[in-house]
């Protein structure tokens, strides 16, 4: 495309990031401060994601974007186009066939493979900012290694429910040492963080943080031995492909109450169709 | 007068010289955008996966003495992520007028004397001692410190018995699935280089990050990774 540098950042910015990114990754689950650009979408629309894929992505990569599982909603549609557009790179929605993926609040169904890179879009970066509205405050917090707090914001679930209410945006400890916003995935997902061989990469805009877990790492959920960490589970098998261990969405069909659950990863309950058919 | 005219035409046509000497010597990237996508994902790759050897297709520093130190990859990684934000400090083995224009004139990059005020540290394994004062970020701006680029004897994953030495250490922790070999040679400007990385997780999350090179090779060891002698557990 005329008038735009390959991936529409310009050189410079992408250095930035990538040098941001290196220092990620040598200290996973920290986050590392990057001089956010503005982009052509507003924030909450996935700036930090589209940020960090613009500065990974090769005109050789295959780009796949979901947005809370679907590669056919209006997030995931306007950003393939927009890296299509400034880019030229190929577009995919077969997760296997993807080497880039950004998404939005999920972790694809299908298990992703050594050399794949899952980019997260990311609107609170700081799982401590809900208790402690001061940057200065918690980035101490980290440094000190004083996480005593959210297991108490967790405990107040306990006395109140009867158990850990948390169910998206779980917090996750990563490699025993920092505590790390997972993104609003749902808590379904949190077990697919560790040990993942996929590089995972956590990009912020309007907060301008960026933060990674490499390959291979320790990740895990933070929880009570009394109140062991678990995840969502459903009575029903999705209504289309019958998964019956996927994440299901629910979806109101009439007026009259009548719903149907279906699979929240679109590409995975359409090769499971494929299969199936 | 003439004379000095005729010096000083001489001086200019000289330095002239020079400058086409470093372009056409210290090579830049052909295609800058997608070159250094392609290495910068190559180097990502290898930090991501600690101890993981990448070769990078990029073209060779001149091949005289000092410049030839180091290496194809390195400079690579200095063309990729360099710029005029960047503070590169140089050890005096791999100094040299034609090293500091070439990345004046390629990367813009300032160059400093203060190894604690440096982004990137350019040096060789013999340059290395563990008590130079290399900015390893603070307890809450880690990512604040140097990155060294290090020129190492050689860069293989086995454990080198056929040589009769055993010189590999073992890495382990975040992007490792299990535990990898990795060997970067005998010298003690190696063993000072591996130890120091040893000693990473005490200072954890402060510390060093190291790119090694060896020629066109490349691997990388990130402060969170655990160093140990490969030969350790039969010493306990």
């Amino acid at each position: 495309m005329d008038g735009y540098n390959f991936a529409y950042l310009d050189e410079q910015t992408k250095r930035m990031i990538r040098r941001a990114l290196l220092k990620a990754v040598a200290i996973p689950g920290y986050q590392v401060p990057f001089g956010g650009r503005e982009m052509p979408m507003p924030y909450g629309w996935g700036t930090g994601g589209v940020q960090l894929t613009a500065s990974i992505l090769g005109a050789d990569d295959i780009l796949k974007v979901i947005d809370q599982g679907a590669d056919d909603t209006t997030n995931a549609v306007s950003i393939r186009h927009f890296f299509q557009r400034v880019a030229g790179v190929e577009t995919t929605t077969a997760t296997t066939a993807a080497n880039v993926i950004q998404t939005r609040h999920r972790i694809p169904e299908t298990p992703l493979r050594a050399g794949q890179i899952l980019v997260f879009q990311v609107p609170i970066p700081e799982p401590l900012r809900f208790i402690e509205p001061s940057e200065q405050e918690t980035r101490l917090m980290h440094a000190l290694e004083e996480y005593g707090v959210m297991h108490v914001k967790l405990y107040e679930d306990i006395a109140r429910y009867g158990h850990i209410a948390t169910t998206y945006a779980y917090p996750v400890k990563v490699d025993g040492r920092y505590v790390m916003d997972p993104s609003p995935i749902p808590k379904f997902d949190n077990p697919k963080l560790d040990g993942n061989p996929a590089l995972m990469l956590f990009g912020a805009g309007r907060e301008k943080r960026l933060y990674a877990i490499p390959p291979h790492t320790r990740v895990e959920s933070l929880d009570f031995e009394d109140h062991p960490f678990e995840i969502q589970s459903w009575e029903h098998a999705c209504a289309l492909c019958g998964s019956d261990h996927s994440y299901l969405d629910e979806v109101i069909t009439d007026d009259h109450g009548g719903r149907m659950f279906v699979c929240s990863d679109t590409d995975y309950c359409q090769s499971r169709r494929g299969e199936v058919a | 007068m003439a004379q000095r005219e005729r010096g000083t035409k001489e001086r200019m046509e000289r330095e002239s010289m020079d400058r086409d000497a470093v372009r056409a010597v210290w090579p830049g990237l052909a295609d800058p955008a997608h070159d250094s996508q392609r290495l910068f994902r190559q180097i990502l790759g290898a930090m991501s996966e600690p101890g993981t050897l990448a070769t990078l297709a990029v073209p060779a520093p001149p091949q005289t003495s000092p410049s030839d130190a180091l290496g194809a990859a390195l400079w690579g990684v200095v063309l990729t992520l360099c710029d005029l934000e960047t503070r590169v400090w140089v050890a005096a083995d791999l100094d040299s007028p034609a090293l500091r224009q070439a990345l004046t004139f390629h990367t813009g990059a300032r160059i400093t004397d203060d190894p604690a005020s440096a982004d990137f540290a350019l040096l060789t394994h013999d340059a290395f001692d563990p008590e130079m004062p290399f900015a390893l970020g603070s307890d809450t701006y880690p990512d604040r410190g140097t990155t060294l680029l290090v020129a190492v004897e050689r860069l293989e994953n086995d454990s080198n018995e056929a040589r009769g030495d055993n010189n590999s250490w073992r890495l382990s922790g975040p992007g490792i699935a299990d535990s990898r070999l990795l060997d970067i040679g005998d010298s003690p400007g190696c063993r000072r280089l591996m130890s120091r990385l040893g000693a990473n997780r005490t200072s954890f999350p402060q510390g060093l990050d190291m790119i090694f090179g060896c020629g066109a090779r490349l691997a990388a060891v990130p402060r969170s990774t655990r160093v140990t002698r490969a030969d350790a557990k039969e010493v306990n």
